[in-house]
């Protein structure tokens, strides 16, 4: 971040990166260093250890109370605002620490967009919340909206529904359709990173497939990390899976490797179906 | 009907016979089984919920019919009049239209009605951004216990004896206002449409804006409370994806909790202004008690109908012909229309907002 902001002088020059570092900050986007973190007395997630990599989707699975949406939420601090919730150890985009004194919350959230469980639109129209977040980012003038918000929508597939109803209420929208709103909305802003909570728990299975067609499209120019319990969903989609258990990260694997060959018998019996 | 479903047993019920329809007619069956005790709990129901209407009609007619002289000898002027004139009450009556009244009654209303909507209105716009503050603070921002607490101070506001809050207001507020206040404000205010009212002279804290302030005071626990309670019924998912998209606390209150709740917001002042209008005994201590004049600016001495009502009854009962009590009451049917008037137009500006923000439909 400071060098961007450096005189183009002092800035170091690509060619005098080591090629290795070079491999390395373009490999890896967000990087969980020995991350623990609860509520009070409570501790949910402990000794985790993770590499995000860049312009891939992450599927994140794991049983109910295994901590992987806490985790997910903790990628764009959205657990600040939980009552008594502390953390240990950190967590880096590009190489900085989210967690650091002085770091910016809003513009890490403005980097790292996040889409949750259920549809969330705002009460205000179709349109306004597509914008919603550009205009709280002031990331575009009044004459872009129109560009934008069509964009968006076409983006997602939603346009040829919702183009003559820019102005309605998005609450009659079908549940599907406000989750590809949510998802639009998301996108507007431009994010690095999108965190996908699962996304899909509350559609129907052609939306389903809408929207896991959608993550796919997105990679490699973005970076996805999906929450799922649909394992079916992690193996469509997913580059890699992570299995959590018991707050702990059990197995980091390729998705492939991980649903034939897990190294680890919990995510064995998981996976197969024995433990759910 | 729930009565009826738990006395028949299920394997009594003609449903299983009748198939599809069945339902239905075991439903007509079971209405005619009626015994005479659940008539009469339909009729008291009936009545229990015929009674508001009786009420409110009722009230409206007799006012009317003990005004309704007033009404015929004051005519339509009395809407745009600005006079305060009982006559005289000690000389011998006369009769006008058939109607009985001292030499030289002339009432008009348009001080009381500019007096009325005036000081509801500065109680309003300055207890709505408060209370949405306050309310704000409690359900986003204070620590649980801190909000218990300011809750239950804004509970206590809200049983204070409005006849306290007026001692307030002519012991303590009016004073200070129009030492420290309304000087300063008077003097910075331009000579431009509606900031112009601000200007001139600022009195001894008697007042249109002094009694607009105590009224206001009084009617923030019931609008604080109300917008609390909707506050809370925010759902946190729709919060969270606010703040997720980098918005502020402050923008997601603003663009996204106040919005949610916008009709709601419009129900609870309409609460308020519904209390700031019928108010009688704080503002007839605060008000100034001026008759008869519509005050020249907002610091200036006045009065509401309400407060004018009870200060006048006494007076009017010594008008032997009774035309200043029917006077008065044709004042009273005019706030109850008022009021009425204003719960009507706020139903429908809540209707034409919930339209476009609450989330009805398919909401998931």
């Amino acid at each position: 971040m400071t060098s961007v902001r450096a005189p183009a002088t002092a800035a170091p020059r690509r060619a005098d990166v080591p090629a290795i570092v070079e491999a390395g900050i373009r490999g890896v986007s967000m990087q969980v260093q020995d991350l623990a973190l609860g509520f009070g007395s409570a501790t949910v997630l402990s000794g985790l250890d993770l590499e995000v990599r860049r312009g891939e989707i992450t599927a994140l699975i794991g049983p109910t109370g295994s901590g992987k949406t806490t985790f997910l939420r903790s990628l764009n601090r959205m657990n600040d605002k939980v009552a008594k919730h502390w953390h240990r150890g950190d967590v880096l985009l590009n190489g900085a620490s989210i967690y650091a004194p002085g770091a910016q919350l809003m513009a890490l959230r403005r980097r790292v967009g996040m889409v949750f469980q259920r549809p969330n639109p705002f009460p205000m129209s179709i349109a306004a919340n597509i914008l919603a977040g550009v205009k709280a980012h002031r990331i575009a003038g009044k004459e872009h909206y129109r560009d934008i918000v069509e964009a968006r929508l076409r983006e997602v597939g939603l346009w040829d529904a919702v183009s003559n109803r820019l102005n309605s209420s998005p609450f009659s929208l079908s549940g599907g359709q406000q989750q590809l709103l949510c998802l639009a909305r998301a996108l507007a802003i431009g994010p690095e990173v999108l965190l996908l909570d699962e996304p899909t728990s509350s559609l129907d299975p052609v939306t389903t497939e809408n929207i896991e067609a959608m993550a796919r499209s997105l990679v490699p120019a973005l970076t996805v990390v999906i929450v799922t319990h649909n394992l079916g969903q992690a193996r469509r989609i997913s580059d890699r899976t992570v299995f959590f258990y018991q707050g702990k990260m059990v197995e980091c694997a390729e998705t492939a490797q991980l649903f034939e060959d897990p190294r680890e018998p919990e995510t064995a019996r998981y996976v197969t179906g024995r433990m759910g | 009907m729930a009565l009826a479903a738990r006395q028949a047993p299920p394997a009594q019920a003609p449903a299983a016979r009748a198939g599809g329809r069945g339902r239905l007619a075991w439903l007509r069956a079971s209405s005619r089984r009626l015994t005479g005790e659940r008539s009469f709990l339909r009729y008291a129901t009936g009545v229990a919920a015929l009674l508001p209407l009786l009420a409110l009609v009722g009230i409206v007619a007799i006012l009317a019919a003990k005004a309704w002289p007033a009404m015929k000898l004051n005519g339509a002027g009395f809407f745009w009049r600005s006079v305060w004139d009982p006559g005289n009450t000690y000389g011998a009556p006369v009769k006008t239209d058939g109607v009985l009244h001292p030499v030289g009654a002339h009432y008009g209303a348009l001080p009381l009605i500019v007096g009325t909507l005036a000081s509801s209105a500065i109680a309003v716009l300055f207890a709505v951004p408060l209370s949405i503050g306050a309310a704000l603070a409690v359900v986003e921002k204070l620590p649980r216990r801190a909000s218990h607490v300011l809750g239950m101070f804004l509970e206590l506001l809200a049983g204070i004896p409005s006849v306290v809050f007026g001692l307030w207001g002519i012991l303590t507020l009016g004073p200070v206002l129009s030492r420290d206040v309304y000087p300063a404000v008077a003097s910075i205010m331009p000579d431009v449409p509606v900031l112009r009212f601000f200007r001139g002279d600022t009195g001894y804290g008697e007042g249109l804006m002094t009694a607009g302030l105590v009224l206001g005071v009084m009617i923030i626990p019931i609008v604080a409370a109300t917008t609390r309670d909707l506050l809370r019924q925010v759902p946190v998912l729709t919060k969270e994806g606010a703040a997720a998209l980098g918005m502020s606390d402050w923008e997601v209150a603003s663009k996204v909790s106040i919005p949610w709740v916008r009709a709601g917001m419009i129900g609870a002042s309409v609460l308020g202004l519904a209390r700031a209008l019928g108010e009688t005994m704080a503002v007839a201590m605060v008000s100034g008690s001026l008759l008869g004049t519509v005050p020249a600016n907002l610091y200036g001495k006045m009065g509401t109908i309400a407060s004018t009502i009870v200060q006048q009854l006494d007076g009017a009962f010594s008008d032997g012909t009774g035309f200043a009590v029917r006077t008065l009451a044709e004042f009273a049917l005019l706030l109850a229309v008022i009021t009425l008037l204003t719960n009507i137009a706020a139903r429908l500006l809540v209707r034409k907002v919930a339209a476009t923000a609450l989330p009805v439909g398919r909401g998931v």
